[in-house]
């Protein structure tokens, strides 16, 4: 299966190279991956009618958990439609056949009760081929968390196709909606936005922890640009670094280092310590700007700017420093690269004529994809852990604003809009 | 003389006589009008005005908050070329006013913050901003200010001077100011 899907983006590489030397401008073009989707029917969960709560929840952690699976490329829900032409649903009983008829693969059935005063929530999953039940859940839920078990069973059904279960994690982000730049997160389709940091000064530039337990950021709360680790579930925060300029801090895949720019010798310098801001050592000696480090998924390479050249290029290195090499070719004025997931792709901002837009660059290939066309300035890309979605922020709207996008350039959503806000994080 | 004296004794006759038989006299002479005396000059009490002196200008600058003189802005920014860093020909007499603003105050510490326009992304601007606040450092050294008391930071592109979209916004944007942070 992956073969035939590494197969097919070769040969639409192939092709899309081939438009690319007729064509000679700059490249657009979209990365399919022809996936497949699994066929999944979600017939409208069961309820006990007499109880308003098992009402509510059974319309909320539907309608999340529909969003959920549609937003995940992984499954495609069989239309409702459909399921008019077979015999309703009856727990008790499933005609197997009936489903596979309208081209279910997977049906997932949700009975919801209450008892005294709790939710409870079943979920049974089947493959209908086999006619075997292949997942069964059951919570018991208060009202305010019907989302949250909307998003575990997403990521139960992610983890079942070997997919990065990622629903019940969190974006972190810069908003000015309460007067100044501090620290939220929210979920990954915006709902929860909470706020993290409450001062008068300046926090900036979150990046995750990769169990998503601490974050490390700018803040200028003592004066100076300095480096701080907040863990947010805790109620800690420890300062990690003084002296000079200190920003685009990026944790390591397997949590143990962090990436960071500093200027505490003279210029922007790319430095690596221990987690928790011990054992600095500097990686980049250079008298040109070296910023925005972004980790290969092995944590064995680094991705991140420099201007070495006269203008800002996206370059490779080793964890350690060594063997650096440019990555990037055309465009004057390139940053914020950020590794996929899948570490075959590093999507990065591109400035032309003014307008900043995204692209992907496909370290297999060679090939760079431009992701964004909006003639406004969208930046700080991040992905989603499963590499099939990016976040970033954008003034499309005309005031700065948090959007997702799939790695095709599909299924644009805005998921902010209090205040402006910038810079999401969701993986290194 | 004769008469002067025959007049005195005369008196003291009269004198003494008028004091044996007091008790028999039963009218005094009225006593001697008294004589018209010169009125005493009136005093004004006043203590001395205590003056101001003449305050020198550093006397002036001493006794003004950092926010007064900040408010003041006795030094003036100066702006950068898009994308760059060095010190532009209009920004050199700026700098040489600056410079001598400085000699004059040698007490004065000055943070020099480095700006960008919204043209750039997040991080490379921080960087770049630096870089605007380390230049403008470095020419200040070179006029002969010592680098203990200058310190340089970076707000990128998130304190613009001008929120407008356009390129004179973008041109006041991409500077370095200098706040006065000690005296």
């Amino acid at each position: 299966m992956k073969h035939k899907i590494i197969l097919t983006t070769l040969f639409l590489a192939l092709i899309m190279s081939a438009i690319f030397l007729f064509s000679q401008q700059e490249v657009v073009l979209t990365i399919r991956e022809g996936v497949p989707a699994i066929s999944l029917a979600l017939p409208p969960f069961i309820y006990d009618s007499s109880s308003p709560q098992a009402k509510q929840a059974a319309e909320t952690i539907y309608q999340v958990l529909s969003a959920d699976l549609r937003y995940s490329r992984v499954f495609q829900l069989v239309p409702r439609e459909h399921m008019n032409y077979i015999r309703p649903l009856n727990p008790k009983e499933i005609f197997f056949k009936d489903w596979e008829s309208i081209q279910t693969r997977i049906l997932l059935v949700g009975e919801i009760s209450q008892s005294q005063d709790k939710v409870i929530f079943e979920v049974k999953v089947y493959d209908v081929k086999s006619e075997r039940m292949i997942l069964g859940k059951r919570y018991q839920v208060e009202p305010d968390l019907f989302r949250l078990v909307a998003h575990r069973i997403a990521d139960e059904m992610m983890k079942l196709y070997g997919e990065k279960p990622f629903f019940t994690s969190k974006i972190v982000f810069v908003s000015n909606r309460d007067g100044n730049d501090e620290l939220y997160m929210m979920d990954y389709d915006g709902a929860n936005q909470t706020r993290l940091t409450f001062n008068k000064w300046r926090d900036y530039m979150p990046a995750w922890s990769p169990d998503q337990r601490a974050i490390v950021f700018t803040s200028y709360r003592a004066g100076n640009p300095d480096l701080y680790l907040l863990y947010p579930y805790e109620g800690k925060l420890v300062p990690v670094s003084t002296g000079g300029t200190n920003f685009a801090g990026a944790f390591s895949p397997d949590g143990k280092k962090l990436a960071f720019c500093s200027t505490k010798d003279g210029n922007a310098e790319i430095y690596v310590a221990n987690a928790d801001g011990t054992n600095v050592r500097r990686i980049t000696f250079n008298s040109a700007i070296d910023t925005a480090p972004s980790w290969s998924p092995t944590g064995r390479e680094i991705a991140f700017t420099s201007d070495r050249t006269g203008t800002p290029q996206i370059y490779i290195m080793d964890a350690e420093g060594g063997n650096v090499r440019k990555v990037s070719f055309g465009g004057d004025y390139l940053d914020s690269p950020a590794w996929s997931p899948d570490g075959e792709r590093i999507a990065f901002v591109s400035r032309v004529n003014n307008f900043f837009d995204l692209y992907i660059l496909n370290l297999k290939t060679n090939q760079i994809t431009k992701l964004t066309e909006t003639n406004a300035r969208n930046e700080s890309p991040s992905w989603s852990p499963d590499g099939r979605h990016l976040i970033f922020s954008s003034n499309m709207s005309g005031t700065i604003q948090i959007y997702s996008i799939d790695y095709d350039g599909t299924n644009l959503r805005c998921l902010t809009s209090q205040g402006e806000n910038k810079l999401p994080n969701w993986t290194n | 003389m004769k008469k002067l004296l025959i007049f005195s004794l005369a008196i003291l006759l009269v004198l003494s006589f008028s004091a044996s038989c007091k008790k028999k006299v039963k009218e005094v002479p009225p006593p001697p009008a008294p004589q018209a005396q010169e009125q005493p000059k009136v005093e004004k009490v006043e203590e001395p005005v205590v003056k101001e002196p003449v305050l020198t200008e550093e006397e002036i600058f001493q006794k003004k908050t950092l926010e007064e003189i900040n408010q003041e802005k006795p030094l003036a920014m100066i702006f950068f070329d898009y994308d760059k860093y060095n010190i532009r020909e209009d920004a050199v007499p700026v700098l040489e006013a600056n410079a001598q603003w400085l000699k004059k105050h040698p007490t004065v510490k000055i943070l020099i913050e480095g700006h960008c326009d919204e043209r750039g992304t997040e991080e490379y601007n921080l960087a770049l901003g630096e870089k605007r606040a380390k230049s403008t450092m470095d020419y200040l050294i070179s006029l002969g200010i010592p680098a203990e008391r200058m310190r340089i930071i970076s707000y990128g592109k998130s304190q613009p001077l001008d929120p407008g979209h356009n390129e004179s916004a973008w041109a006041k944007n991409r500077r370095a100011q200098f706040l006065i942070i000690e005296k």
